[in-house]
């Protein structure tokens, strides 16, 4: 499930309030899974600098109270699952933007959660890099199966990763204006969305009722 | 020109540098009495050490600096944690820490030798309060300017505030002050002489106002040297220190 929206429309808040990081305003937040299987990927791959790979995916495991000798052996095997066998004693400075993020995905996933939030995970990342880590998310959310919502500004993830897309207004004061389902088949290539029919048409429809929202306040593209 | 000579380079310059410096020595075109040759200053060090009347200075500085040493950081230490977490401390310290900073703080050494005598303890609490105040601003604006991804990090990550200092903080607050642990320990040295310049029995500063006071210029130059190659000594060591406790960097 993906959440696209305007700048400032409060995407990010949303997630936010979701894992406990900010109090909402008025209103409650109710997940149907318990706070400890919630799991969330920023933006910035925040690890820590002075921990190696494996000790930056067992830091999870640690506060569970996993004994160190086995929150390492998961560490490793879920680096190894992210594509990053070889690479367990290297530090976060000597891994490229791509590796940061697999570990970070590692780091959450070795926490089995059920709901996986994502805020704007990829959109540091070039694109080839890009779209292999989309690819390799896709792929083990679907295997473990968890659910994610994702925030994006990128339509064209949000088409390929979801099955459904909420589309927010302009804030303040922003809410749901919209909801599509996305008609393309599963198991599908994230990447390789865009070459189906159904597609372009869906990608268009979104394109315009985002430009329309934009459109709404001058001030909001000034804040792109 | 490849920069992994530039060491030899600068020891071969330095080398003719002396020459130059002793040659005009022998040919009388220095007053020995304002600028010794180097010859001069070697064998005043050389005598220094060949009598053993050095070792009494040489530990007394060396206590007066590593005991401010170790006592501001410390303390430093300790009122930078304390002013970062509570606000109130924050509030009254801050001021006194700012003006402190603010001034030489050497100007404190007379003040030290009328509260605390000619003794070792005015040079330690010199050497701390240099010490201390650079520590205490290094922990408390570090505390402040953590950076907040990694807290937020931990905190989804299920950690609760245990964890927060233990994998956050104090990883953080390791790295600045080991930043900053070269320019304290030169602080510490500077301290320590300082205050035996002023007034003391014993110690290289005090050997310093001595050599001033009988025009002994070869035996001040020779202490300014031996002053420079323990603190690089110290240097050396905390750089050892810096590498491996730094070594994700």
């Amino acid at each position: 499930m993906s959440l696209v929206g305007p700048s400032g429309s409060g995407k990010s808040s949303l997630l936010r309030a979701a894992i406990g990081l900010q109090q909402p305003l008025a209103g409650t937040v109710e997940p149907e899974v318990a706070p400890s299987e919630i799991g969330m990927l920023f933006q910035d791959d925040a690890l820590l600098p002075w921990r190696s790979a494996r000790d930056n995916v067992a830091l999870g495991l640690s506060f569970r109270n996993v004994p160190r000798k086995s929150a390492l052996v998961q560490a490793d095997y879920w680096l190894d699952r992210v594509g990053l066998a070889g690479f367990e004693h290297r530090y976060p400075r000597h891994l490229s933007g791509g590796q940061r993020k697999r570990v970070a995905l590692a780091q959450v996933l070795a926490l089995t959660p059920k709901l996986l939030l994502m805020d704007e995970p990829f959109a540091s990342l070039d694109a080839i890099v890009r779209a292999r880590v989309v690819q390799d998310v896709a792929t083990l959310v679907a295997e473990e199966q968890i659910s994610v919502l994702l925030v994006t500004h990128d339509l064209e993830e949000a088409i390929g990763l979801s099955d459904s897309i909420y589309l927010l207004s302009q804030g303040p004061r922003a809410r749901i204006t919209q909801h599509y389902q996305v008609p393309l088949p599963r198991p599908r290539d994230p990447v390789r969305a865009r070459m189906h029919p159904s597609f372009a048409p869906l990608y268009d429809r979104l394109w315009n009722d985002l430009s329309n929202e934009v459109g709404r306040n001058p001030r909001a593209e000034a804040a792109e | 020109m490849n920069p992994r000579y530039a060491w030899l380079r600068q020891l071969i310059a330095f080398g003719i540098l002396l020459l130059i410096w002793e040659a005009a020595g022998r040919a009388d075109m220095l007053n020995p009495l304002f600028m010794p040759s180097p010859s001069r200053i070697g064998s005043a060090l050389y005598e220094l050490f060949s009598d053993g009347r050095i070792w009494p200075h040489l530990e007394a500085t060396f206590t007066a600096a590593l005991g401010g040493l170790v006592l501001g950081l410390v303390v430093g230490i300790l009122l930078g944690i304390l002013g970062a977490m509570v606000p109130l401390i924050a509030e009254l310290l801050e001021p006194v820490m700012t003006l402190l900073n603010a001034i030489p703080r050497v100007i404190l050494a007379p003040l030290f030798v009328i509260w605390l005598g000619i003794g070792l303890a005015s040079k330690v609490a010199l050497a701390f309060i240099l010490v201390a105040v650079l520590i205490f601003f290094t922990v408390f604006t570090g505390i402040r300017q953590v950076d907040q991804r990694l807290v937020e990090r931990i905190v989804t990550l299920g950690g609760g505030r245990w964890a927060l200092v233990r994998h956050v903080y104090l990883p953080s607050v390791t790295a600045w002050i080991l930043g900053n642990l070269k320019v304290a320990v030169g602080f510490a040295f500077t301290g320590a002489v300082v205050g035996e310049f002023v007034a003391a029995t014993s110690g290289l500063g005090y050997l310093l106002s001595f050599a001033q006071s009988t025009y002994n210029s070869a035996l001040m130059l020779a202490l300014v040297l031996l002053i420079m190659v323990v603190v690089l000594l110290i240097f050396a060591i905390a750089g050892r220190l810096e590498k491996y406790l730094l070594r994700w960097h």
